[in-house]
């Protein structure tokens, strides 16, 4: 195998895929490898973990057909290091060379026979706007869990809702929920459970952090009168596999086992309480008392009446800080006390200037949502406080 | 500098390097075994041994009669039989010993503020400030020499120093000996000024100072390394070569008298925890979590006493060829009910294998939260386990939460102990009731009043207490 390339694709290429493979742990050496496959002009890159599997596709200019394994992360840190200008990449089952301007870099490579066989789920079943995948995982995928006690907390549950697809995630202590509108359903129909870390992946391609979805890439994230563009993202559902391919980047992920909890028993039918305020004054005043805060059961006390709310942190170790946020409150007085990192991962998600907190006691879980659009809801446990 | 006048005397007595700080070592002698003493004038002067009996007993504390044959502490009361046959074998009453500690500790109070306990019989003190109204640290030494001997009637032995390991160091120099009249006594106070701690420091074995046990030692010794001067002659980075950089770093430093380690006031516990060893080996799973709820219901009555909540559920388990295995899981909020501590403990026992049987076990909390502090609730209902969601941990007692430990579908080999905080953190709220009404029960009625089906044996409730059979059971017999 040997081709040509431009370093700072090369570079984006490397590393967009050896974000599957796993740290310094990996079971298997040849998992600490990236599979680089040549054929014309046609480069594709692998990494996994087993779990988690992302490819890139890149043109090159194709000198030989082969295939070839090699060390993912040093691969990676050799190109970026590299002056700028073209990289002759070339290499086999023993060794690979790497090559720019007067560097040389050889190194040993992993036999490609004993690179896994991956599954990617194929065929298009269902394209989402790329805009939308990103807001809908920005809103939900920081809910799931990351505790592998937990197992099915770790996923976040793909549902069909009233004919748009749901997206719900949650960690036991707060829950998000996104309806995404669609027009065609979830192959088969039934629910499924993808691991959060896949869908950070995919969010972090799609929220178009200069990661490649190859060329044609636009520097924002609208993807809007483009039809079905490369920004769009298509979902590929196997049995045990779901792959999302953004442009030239697939990320394929097996899918979790298991039944997903009732998250719809957690969502109370009814608030007594409900209370408007402006999203940015809110999430500062949030951000300026948590800087008090220490440890992670430190709470922030709201204390909810007409005209609006007052925050508070009271820290034994460090001091104690107020605020006064203007708002529209109905309801019952009430004080109410939550993890302020919480808070504010919830208010944040909201969508538009203005947030609506319904509270009904303060033992109860309480809901962030935004004051027109029904599509995004995020449920909290309060922290109790004595 | 005028108000320093005191400080600086002692730095003049001392020598010419200034004392920066002051601790002040004060640990009781031979404690446990003095406190028998002392309610049974009939022990005084015999070899008196406070530990178990049995066959697996050791040896909690001993009187100088008795470490005059040879016996000391941790040693199996077997050895310490043979070594010492009229030796007179007397249970542990931690109780007890905790009153006299408290007393103890209203002394030191007395003094400074500064207070770091160390168990029940031992604490650091940091006297520098105190120095400005109470006079040199030797005054405040005998002061509490005094007081200990007059009130408490019992003895203790002072250590004065820069730092904490040198007051350490310090206090076993002023202690007792044991010889074969009996007790000798020691110096009561030493003090090690700071330019005497190198000539204090460089004669003593390795092993003196903190951090080396019995592999480091070997290391060291197969280096040529005996004792504290042989350390503080190499350069720190062979030590650094030799056992890591943090360890090999500390270790020169120590040598060299440096120790930054301050003493702080209070310092709470960062784990209670309770085992015991069986008379006999348990090889029967459910007699083995009937015994884990027992000590479960110990280590909640310890943290609701204590004011705290844990997050961390250890169990220990020590087979018949002393193999330890240990399991802990954290959970997402804080505990202190027997219940909640019950089905974490039985699940973690779960993924232990007892084939070989068990010879030892404890139970543990770590992770200590004050209960004031704020708690995370979680939503109620959510179980990523489906089955058995209605669950049957109000079993409550005996093996309830085993049983339903197992029903869980989700990971496959380990137990999935999340899921069972899952149904604990639901539990909590009623759980927390019935265990506050408990404990008001027993603050009136004594602890034998109320318990747990597990707690029930042929004579009646019988609550593990603290300490109670760690030094290891009498024998079944008796």
């Amino acid at each position: 195998m040997k081709f040509r390339a431009e370093r700072d694709s090369l570079v984006e290429v490397l590393t967009t895929a050896g974000r599957a493979v796993g740290g310094r742990g990996v079971s298997n050496a040849v998992l600490s490898g990236l599979l680089l496959h040549c054929e014309g002009n046609h480069l594709v890159v692998t990494g996994t973990d087993l779990d988690l599997t992302i490819r890139v596709e890149h043109e090159v200019i194709g000198i030989e057909d082969g295939s070839c394994v090699v060390p993912a992360r040093l691969t990676a840190d050799i190109a970026r290091s590299l002056e700028p200008g073209a990289v002759t990449v070339e290499g086999g089952d023993e060794e690979i060379e790497i090559a720019a301007a007067r560097s040389r870099f050889s190194l040993r490579a992993y036999p490609v026979v004993e690179y896994p066989s991956v599954t990617i789920a194929e065929g298009a079943s269902l394209v989402l706007p790329g805009a939308m995948v990103a807001e809908g995982l920005r809103q939900v995928v920081r809910a799931a869990s990351t505790d592998d006690n937990r197992p099915l907390l770790t996923g976040v549950l793909l549902t069909e809702h009233e004919g748009a697809i749901r997206l719900v995630a949650t960690d036991s202590y707060r829950l998000a929920l996104r309806d995404l509108a669609t027009e065609g359903g979830l192959v088969g129909g039934h629910d499924i459970l993808v691991p959060a870390r896949a869908l950070g992946e995919l969010q972090r391609l799609t929220s178009g952090g200069g990661v490649g979805a190859g060329a044609g890439q636009e520097a924002g994230t609208t993807g809007e009168d483009k039809g079905q563009s490369a920004m769009d993202v298509t979902v590929s559902a196997g049995d045990n596999e779901i792959t999302f391919t953004r442009g030239r980047v697939k990320i394929s992920t097996r899918l979790l086992d298991g039944t997903y909890p009732d998250y719809r028993q957690l969502i109370p039918d009814h608030y007594p309480n409900r209370l408007h305020l402006g999203k940015e004054s809110f999430v500062s005043a949030l951000r300026r008392v948590r800087l008090l805060v220490r440890d992670n059961t430190t709470p922030v006390r709201l204390s909810m009446r007409a005209g609006g709310v007052d925050l508070s942190v009271v820290s034994q170790e460090v001091g104690d800080a107020s605020e006064t946020v203007d708002g529209d409150f109905t309801g019952e007085d009430l004080v109410i006390a939550f993890n302020p990192s919480y808070l504010i991962d919830g208010v944040e998600a909201v969508v538009g200037d203005e947030v609506v907190i319904e509270t009904a006691e303060p033992a109860k879980p309480a809901t962030v949502r935004a004051s027109e659009e029904d599509n995004f809801r995020y449920l909290l446990m309060p922290v109790r406080v004595s | 500098m005028a108000v320093r006048g005191c400080g600086a005397r002692t730095a003049a007595i001392s020598g010419e390097a200034p004392w920066t700080r002051v601790v002040l070592h004060v640990d009781m002698d031979a404690f446990f075994a003095s406190v028998e003493v002392l309610d049974d004038p009939k022990l005084s002067g015999r070899a008196v041994i406070v530990g178990g009996s049995g066959a697996r007993g050791v040896v909690a504390s001993c009187t100088y009669e008795a470490r005059a044959y040879g016996v000391r502490s941790a040693m199996p009361s077997l050895q310490a039989k043979r070594l010492c046959p009229e030796a007179i074998f007397v249970d542990g009453r931690y109780s007890r010993y905790a009153e006299v500690s408290g007393r103890l500790h209203e002394i030191f109070a007395s003094v400074t503020p500064l207070v770091e306990p160390i168990g029940l019989d031992e604490a650091f003190l940091d006297v520098t400030g105190a120095q400005n109204l109470l006079g040199r640290p030797e005054l405040m030494a005998g002061e509490i020499r005094r007081q200990v001997i007059e009130s408490l009637r019992l003895d203790c032995s002072v250590g004065i120093g820069r730092t904490k390991l040198i007051a350490k160091l310090a206090s076993r120099a002023a202690k007792p000996r044991a010889s074969i009249r009996g007790k000798e006594p020691g110096a009561g106070v030493v003090t090690v000024g700071p330019d005497e701690e190198a000539a204090f420091l460089r004669p003593l074995p390795v092993e003196a100072l903190w951090g080396v046990g019995p592999a480091t030692a070997a290391r060291l010794h197969a280096l040529g390394l005996t004792t504290v001067g042989d350390l503080a002659d190499v350069p720190s980075s062979a030590l650094v070569h030799q056992l890591g950089s943090s360890p090999g770093r500390r270790l020169s430093e120590l040598a060299h008298g440096i120790d930054r380690d301050p003493v702080v006031p209070g310092r709470q516990a960062k784990s209670i925890g309770h085992e015991e060893t069986f008379p006999s080996d348990v090889t029967d799973r459910s007699t083995l979590e009937r015994h884990a709820v027992r000590m479960a219901e110990s280590v909640a009555i310890q943290l609701r006493a204590s004011s705290v909540r844990a997050r961390t559920v250890t169990v220990k388990v020590k087979s018949p060829d002393l193999a330890v295995v240990t399991r802990s899981h954290t959970l997402g909020g804080g505990i202190d009910t027997a219940h909640s501590l019950a089905s974490v403990a039985v699940a973690l026992l779960e993924s232990v294998d007892i084939g070989a049987g068990v010879r030892l076990l404890g139970v543990a909390a770590g992770g200590l939260r004050d209960r004031r502090a704020g708690e995370q609730l979680q939503f109620i209902g959510v179980l990523p386990t489906s089955r058995g969601a209605d669950g049957d941990p109000g079993g409550g007692g005996g093996g309830g939460g085993a049983g339903s430990a197992g029903g869980d579908t989700a990971g496959p080999g380990p137990v999935d102990v999340g899921a069972v905080w899952e149904r604990v953190g639901s539990l909590q709220e009623d759980r927390r009731e019935i265990s506050a009404a408990v404990d008001s029960i027993r603050e009136r009625f004594g602890a034998e009043a109320v318990g747990t089906a597990a707690m029930v044996d042929e004579g009646g409730i019988v609550v593990p207490r603290r300490r109670g059979a760690a030094w290891g059971p009498a024998d079944e017999a008796s």
